[in-house]
């Protein structure tokens, strides 16, 4: 894991996408086999008749995934602070998400050195979740 | 179901706007943390077992969170807008107190099921010396699945 540097980063900057793989028992284990959960996470049919198509990847699943990304992207000093996500559309589970973002700001909050990133899970190429992310990163300084 | 004459958002799910929850205890626990980190393949050595520190995703799985008490209008529900702060690091083992409000509720007319309700909720966690440690937000759109438009099945 690469350390990144507030005074190294410009906005524009892009991160390396990486591709993931929901299951349906990802869906179950993350919450825990003894919680309950919405059927259609694992149940195709119920997905079916929310209207997804399948089983539905849980959004936090995905945000929880994207949260992961940007902490290895930014480096073991940095600590996201804050995720805005916009969950555009339902994903299948065993189908391919890609995540990939890019910076968009990047400031001084309150003393604190602030990257802003847009980043988002791709499906088929389209976004599925599109998320503002707000890592705090250190100074050389 | 059509769209409705008018809206299905009664006076009784307004009054809950605003209104806090008495606090729930929630506890970081390890296991869960162990188990989540392993579903999404995090090694970052940060939350390792015996750091004491727990990854901030841990907050998707807490009990006590954003859905609890939420005013239900329609059957169906999809998650469609959350955030997350977090102002310092989850610690194992910590108890912290979840006071969760609705902050918003309005009817959208439109989309996929031509009539659905949004609500917003959100759920802040404090620790034992009354300290912010986290929040998290969310947005339900409320449906229901029989008013679906036809060829989005």
């Amino acid at each position: 894991m690469t350390q990144r540097y507030y005074e190294d980063v410009n906005i524009g900057d892009e991160t390396e996408p990486l591709e993931r793989v929901p299951t349906t028992d990802m869906a179950i284990d993350f919450f825990g086999r003894d919680n309950p959960t919405n059927p259609a996470f694992s149940d195709i049919d119920a997905g079916k008749r929310l209207g997804v198509g399948g089983a539905l990847v849980p959004g936090l699943l995905k945000l929880s995934w994207l949260t992961q990304y940007v902490s290895d992207w930014a480096g073991p000093a940095a600590a996201v602070r804050n995720l805005r996500a916009a969950y555009r559309r339902p994903d299948v589970a065993d189908r391919p998400l890609t995540m990939a973002g890019h910076v968009v700001d990047k400031r001084i909050e309150d003393g604190r050195p602030i990257i802003e990133l847009e980043v988002v899970t791709l499906a088929d190429g389209q976004p599925s979740t599109r998320a503002n992310v707000q890592v705090e990163l250190p100074t050389r300084g | 179901m059509s769209v409705p004459e008018q809206s299905l958002i009664t006076d009784e799910h307004r009054a809950q706007v605003g209104k806090k929850s008495d606090p729930a205890t929630v506890v970081i626990n390890e296991e869960d943390a162990r188990r989540m980190r392993d579903v999404l393949g995090d090694t970052d050595p940060r939350y390792a077992d015996g750091t004491g520190i727990a990854p901030p995703y841990v907050v998707a799985g807490m009990g006590g969170g954003p859905r609890r008490g939420m005013p239900q209008v329609l059957p169906g529900g999809l998650l469609t807008q959350q955030e997350w702060k977090f102002t310092r690091p989850f610690r194992i083992g910590e108890e912290l107190q979840a006071v969760s409000q609705v902050y918003d509720i309005r009817d959208r007319l439109g989309g996929r099921y031509g009539y659905s309700v949004l609500v917003t909720q959100g759920t802040d966690y404090y620790d034992a010396n009354g300290e912010h440690v986290a929040s998290a937000m969310i947005t339900i759109t409320q449906f229901d699945p029989k008013s679906q438009r036809k060829g989005d099945e």
